[in-house]
């Protein structure tokens, strides 16, 4: 193989993985955060997807530049429905478990609730056909290799969105509230971290970022209800790889998975690409639970 | 009642259920049985996920491979063996990949062992899917030599006995109080001296066992799988579902469960299975908030407490909006005033 035919492969591994690390973030929050393994996460992707699919389709007609603006308006939706979310179910799971051990087992089992609720809502709304819509087809050319242009769109915006993200959290105020909370949750109370305000923000944005993914992902891929299962397994194995509640790590293991399975996919067999994915998350988890890029203290 | 009081109770109410479950193919039409079929395979299930889930509160998304396990062996092993030697087979194979399974994952608790459980599974349905494709070149198998309707539903009703038996057994014997210690409080239990990885392994496999034999007699009834239909994951969230909301720890929570799924899949699934699918997701969510003990754990004293708790509401919410609140806030602040100003 040259030179080049890596370089090309490997360049679509780390395009493939931006977009799998933008994927992770929102559910990276939630976990991390709140200890809310979010199953849901893929379900609420796929409603960004149809809302932006929605808003292109009978508002946007032909135009290019309706699915950007759908980025804001799907985040602030999304994240409006994460507080009502927020309000009716976990604020009470909250208040009633005894210990967080409990917390975890029921917010898990609220989430697969939700998963069911959502995925069957948007069958029933939208039917299950893929669909699609063009947006910034013409291929780019980078050197002597050719990208499609909507995913190299989406992975600068993905590069942005988790750039701004690891800003936030390591340079305001807020992220430092934020990552007190995550270090120790009474801690922080103890400290004057208005808690109460800042945890269902913090789902809010969590679900709003999975939003933002969603409307990203349907500039270049297409959609249907069930698409959100595949998307929340991929963000469960990158944030096993890069380690709970740990944007950086995150983003690097997104583009580690997907660098792995574009040289995984090109040596042995493209049906073997989800057989591959589920031994990278199996093999991480049983051997160094903690993430891959894990020292002893916890970074945000 | 005593404790051998509540055991006769459990195996004569056992005795009274099964024999009008045996006497249903006689008289019930082709779907009432098709139903029962469905029914009687999640009580097996569902049972025998409480038997170790329930108590330990080891949460396993894993049926669905174990049951996949067992359906995989049985049309293969089919024509081979005799019908009940090919369960025996399934449900062999199945605790095998458990203890394998387990002896991995079962050190790990609670998000951890509930994600890898489902990591495996699907890592099992994609194996399969793969050897299928790349081996044996076919996607799916037909069953062609399949027993009778009822030598499968009597199968399927032994089973689900049997789970529920063991269910009753079990709870009273050292086993399950271990089982249950380790629900309770892993580290105590270990101190007191139960082998906790030990009886967690046999707890795993048994719950596989089940699931392997039901895979393997329930496969034949379609006549035709490929990976995608009994490795389905639905399978397994559809035990914990049913669990969960009928109450994983206690006894009859599965079954009466079970029961009111089935009617209620068989009913709404046809025309709206969307409808039928969201409910099911606003009930576990409602069972999970509202009721943590299942639906076996519902008594007087619960609408009793709900009503009270929405009274209490209602007295607040009016108490606030009413202006109540404001007003004696302000007459508060003003007595204060006063006081201060002697």
């Amino acid at each position: 193989m040259s030179l080049a035919a890596w370089l090309e492969l490997i360049a679509s591994g780390l395009i493939t993985g931006g977009i799998y690390a933008l994927v992770a973030l929102g559910l990276n929050l939630q976990y991390g955060l709140m200890r809310i393994l979010n199953i849901a996460h893929g379900e609420f992707l796929m409603v960004g997807a149809y809302l932006t699919w929605m808003a292109q389709t009978t508002l946007g007609g032909e135009s290019w530049w309706m699915p950007l603006v759908m980025v804001p308006v799907s985040f602030m939706i999304l994240m409006v429905l994460g507080l009502v979310i927020h309000k009716l179910c976990f604020a009470r799971l909250n208040a009633t478990s005894p210990n967080l051990d409990i917390f975890e087992a029921r917010g898990l089992m609220v989430a697969f609730g939700l998963m069911f609720l959502v995925q069957n809502f948007a069958s029933y709304m939208w039917g299950g056909d893929l669909r699609g819509y063009d947006f910034l087809t013409e291929p780019v050319k980078i050197g002597n290799t050719q990208f499609a242009g909507n995913k190299l769109l989406v992975f600068a915006l993905a590069l942005l969105f988790s750039a701004a993200l690891i800003v936030l959290l390591r340079m305001t105020l807020l992220g430092k509230g934020v990552r007190a909370l995550m270090q120790s949750p009474v801690g922080a109370q103890l400290v004057g971290i208005d808690t109460r305000r800042l945890h269902p923000m913090m789902f809010g944005i969590g679900l709003g970022l999975s939003g933002v993914a969603g409307c990203l992902l349907s500039m270049a891929y297409t959609i249907s209800p069930a698409m959100g299962e595949p998307y929340t397994v991929t963000a469960l194995i990158v944030i096993t790889l890069g380690g709970f509640g740990s944007m950086g790590g995150a983003l690097a293991g997104g583009l580690l998975l997907g660098v792995i399975e574009a040289l995984g996919m090109h040596f042995t067999n493209p049906s073997l690409k989800a057989l591959l994915s589920y031994v990278v998350f199996i093999g991480v988890l049983l051997l160094r639970p903690e993430g891959l890029f894990a020292r002893k203290t916890r970074k945000a | 009642m005593t404790s051998r009081q509540i055991l006769m109770r459990d195996f004569l109410v056992l005795f009274g259920l099964t024999g009008w479950a045996l006497s249903l193919p006689y008289y019930g039409s082709e779907f009432v049985v098709s139903m029962a079929l469905t029914c009687l395979m999640y009580v097996a299930l569902s049972s025998s996920w409480g038997l170790f889930c329930g108590s330990t509160r080891y949460l396993s998304l894993a049926t669905s491979a174990f049951f996949g396990i067992g359906a995989y062996t049985s049309a293969l092993a089919l024509d081979k063996l005799p019908w009940l030697q090919c369960i025996a087979l399934g449900a062999a194979i199945a605790t095998l990949v458990a203890v394998v399974m387990g002896a991995a994952v079962l050190h790990l608790r609670g998000t951890y062992f509930a994600v890898l459980t489902f990591g495996m599974t699907e890592l099992i349905r994609h194996a399969i899917t793969y050897f299928e494709k790349s081996v044996t070149g076919t996607v799916g198998r037909v069953l062609t030599v399949v027993p009778e309707r009822d030598t499968i539903y009597l199968t399927v009703l032994g089973l689900a006995v049997l789970s529920v038996g063991v269910s009753i057994v079990v709870r009273r014997t050292r086993f399950g109080m271990a089982l249950m210690g380790i629900g309770a409080d892993e580290q105590r239990a270990q101190t007191l001296g139960v082998n906790t990885k030990l009886v967690k392994l046999a707890g795993f496999a048994m719950t596989a066992a089940f699931a392997g034999a039901v895979g393997a007699a329930i496969s034949v009834r379609w006549t035709y799988i490929d990976p995608h239909t009994v490795f389905n994951p639905f399978i397994g969230f559809q035990t914990v579902l049913i669990a969960l909301i009928g109450g994983a720890v206690t006894l009859w929570g599965p079954l009466i469960a079970a029961i009111v799924f089935s009617v209620l899949a068989e009913t709404l699934r046809l025309q709206f299975p969307q409808i039928y699918m969201m409910s099911l997701g606003l009930l576990l969510i409602l069972s999970v908030l509202y009721l943590p003990g299942g639906l076996a754990s519902l008594r007087w004293e619960t609408f009793r407490g709900w009503w009270r708790d929405m009274r209490d509401r209602g007295k607040a919410l009016r108490y606030e909006w009413s202006g109540d609140k404001e007003r004696d806030k302000a007459r508060d602040k003003k007595r204060r005033k006063e006081q201060r100003a002697f």
